[in-house]
């Protein structure tokens, strides 16, 4: 692919992947800087704001997507990156009695790694046109790993936050009001759990024979994310 | 003639081939295929003309009522068709009765069953004259939908997918119930007396209107039969769908009446469905009633009368659509 725009747009999702990489390298220093320094209950307040400022960078792919930036489906990426800002915004920063959890450890060194094999992998990809081989192997490898521990982590977060939600009555709108409406942010924690378990079992086990016995076609493409909403969770990854 | 019929993978579903007289129609075709495979009745049946491999066209459906000379270029003798199974299929009117019939049910729940209890609301419940109000035309609603499924409709399609059962009645049933909860709620706030009227006003006229387009367009079918008609008269003149049109605001005279989120919530889902259909009906009307060919040309209208609505179809009748 010849032509300025093209050259202009490798040079920004370069630009754009290794800068995030580097966000999410600084958050994985901070916390275990503050489990070695003072404990698990202090990774959230060492780590808050670049983490913060990092996952909801990722809104940003959302955009790349909708204006063609980038081939993934935004029907992939749009799920998971709700569901990132979701735990992230929704619960971690919303309800300050889980920050000490020892959860929050094990979620943000699960993300951590995550996002920097993925985000140096695109970078890579961007940067110099291909990625090596074994940064794809790892991408994939780890997510056997990673997956149920960020999943584990999150939903045990949710979990935690729910006797929270109730009791302080966060986001909620009472009854009676002109336009007799009422919500309950509990009842999205409920909904979250649901949705969470059942996607999780589909996208481990399709996604990964996927890739474990790829169809000698498909390999020989560029790589291009993945298209198969099977595999959806392992694309985001 | 000799009949193939073979699966779009290419296997032949029925070994041999059947054996039709020449001047068989395609329900004939469909009859002896139930009857070699006991398991695929004629609506589960989709028949279809062989596409050239790679070819984007969409394939030419066999219709119940053509003869099966009509398929045939040339080779009278011979014929090939591919099959597919539609899977199990529901008639129309038993799908409708199925839809309708929670909301029915479950609305008069709400109103006169002490429900709110289980949800930590103890007590007396104060009713206000517009739910008692709600209740009726909500029930007078959904028993006239009934009532126009059994006696009045006539469809084009006889059946449905089964699975459209199931997938009809959650989005029914589960709005039914979710605004019925707010309606009948304990902490409901009324809007003014005026209000109230204007918005139960508008809901009756449009459900009188809706059932006089629901009869015009009956009218336009003989008994029993499919089939395309311009639709003329009454509000037809102006707006393609019509009867969609009074749906939408008749719903929208409900909510001015009881003003709940749930409420618009639903009339925003079920007005852009209804606006997809009657897209879709307007843009088959216009390409069936071009003109040519002694057909009568199809006049320019708004296909239902929402903004939205009205911007589109002045852009597709600008590129001549």
């Amino acid at each position: 692919m010849a032509g300025s725009s093209s050259v202009m747009r490798r040079v920004y999702l370069a630009l754009y992947n290794w800068a995030v990489f580097a966000g999410w390298l600084q958050v994985l220093c901070l916390a275990v800087k503050a489990i070695k320094e003072s404990g698990y209950e202090h990774v959230y307040d060492a780590v808050k704001k670049p983490l913060l400022l990092a996952q909801s960078a990722a809104v940003l792919e959302i955009l790349h997507g909708l204006v063609g930036l980038v081939r993934s489906p935004i029907t992939a990426t749009l799920p998971q990156i709700a569901s990132r800002l979701y735990v992230t915004w929704g619960i971690l920063w919303s309800f300050p009695a889980v920050q000490t959890h020892l959860l929050v450890s094990s979620l943000v060194i699960s993300w951590c790694i995550t996002e920097i094999i993925r985000y140096s992998f695109f970078g890579t990809k961007e940067a110099v046109g291909s990625a090596p081989s074994w940064l794809l192997w790892l991408r994939y490898s780890a997510f056997l790993l990673l997956y149920p521990t960020g999943i584990v982590s999150e939903l045990g977060l949710v979990y935690t936050a729910m006797p929270f939600m109730k009791e302080s009555g966060k986001y909620c709108i009472r009854m009676p009001n002109i336009w007799n409406f009422s919500f309950d942010y509990f009842y999205i924690a409920v909904i979250a759990l649901g949705i969470y378990a059942f996607p999780t079992y589909t996208a481990i086990c399709l996604g990964r024979g996927r890739r474990l016995c790829p169809n000698p076609k498909r390999t020989r493409e560029i790589p291009k994310k993945i298209h198969s909403p099977s595999a959806a969770a392992l694309a985001a990854f | 003639m000799k009949v193939t019929v073979a699966s779009r993978s290419g296997k032949e579903i029925i070994k041999g081939g059947l054996e039709l007289a020449d001047s068989a129609t395609v329900a004939d075709l469909q009859e002896a295929i139930h009857k070699r495979t006991k398991k695929y009745y004629p609506s589960r049946q989709r028949l279809t003309l062989p596409l050239q491999p790679g070819s984007k066209e969409k394939p030419i459906i066999l219709h119940y009522k053509k003869s099966l000379n009509d398929y045939t270029d040339g080779n009278a003798s011979n014929l090939t068709v591919v099959f597919k199974d539609l899977g199990p299929q529901v008639s129309y009117p038993i799908l409708f009765f199925w839809e309708y019939l929670g909301p029915l049910i479950i609305y008069p729940i709400f109103y006169f069953l002490p429900v709110y209890q289980f949800f930590g609301y103890k007590g007396e419940r104060v009713i206000y004259p517009v739910q008692t109000y709600a209740l009726y035309a909500w029930c007078f609603h959904y028993f006239k939908r009934i009532m126009e499924t059994f006696f009045v409709h006539r469809f084009s399609h006889a059946t449905s997918p089964l699975s459209n059962v199931f997938r009809n009645c959650a989005y029914y049933w589960t709005f039914g119930a979710y605004i019925a909860y707010y309606v009948n709620h304990p902490l409901y706030m009324p809007v003014s007396d005026l209000q109230m009227k204007i918005g139960f006003g508008l809901a009756v006229v449009c459900q009188i209107a809706n059932f006089y387009c629901h009869i015009l367009l009956r009218n336009l079918r003989g008994s029993g039969s499919g089939g395309y008609q311009i639709p003329r008269g009454f509000l037809f003149n102006i707006v393609t769908c019509a009867n969609y049109t009074t749906e939408i605001y008749q719903w929208l005279g409900f909510n001015i009446a009881t003003q709940t989120v749930a409420g618009y919530v639903f009339l925003m889902v079920a007005a852009s469905i209804m606006t997809n259909w009657a897209l879709a009906k307007h843009r088959r009307l216009k390409r069936l009633f071009d003109g040519k060919e002694g057909r009568p040309k199809y006049p320019r209208r708004w296909f239902s009368f929402e903004l939205y609505a009205f911007v589109t179809d002045h852009c597709s009748s600008l590129l001549s659509v």
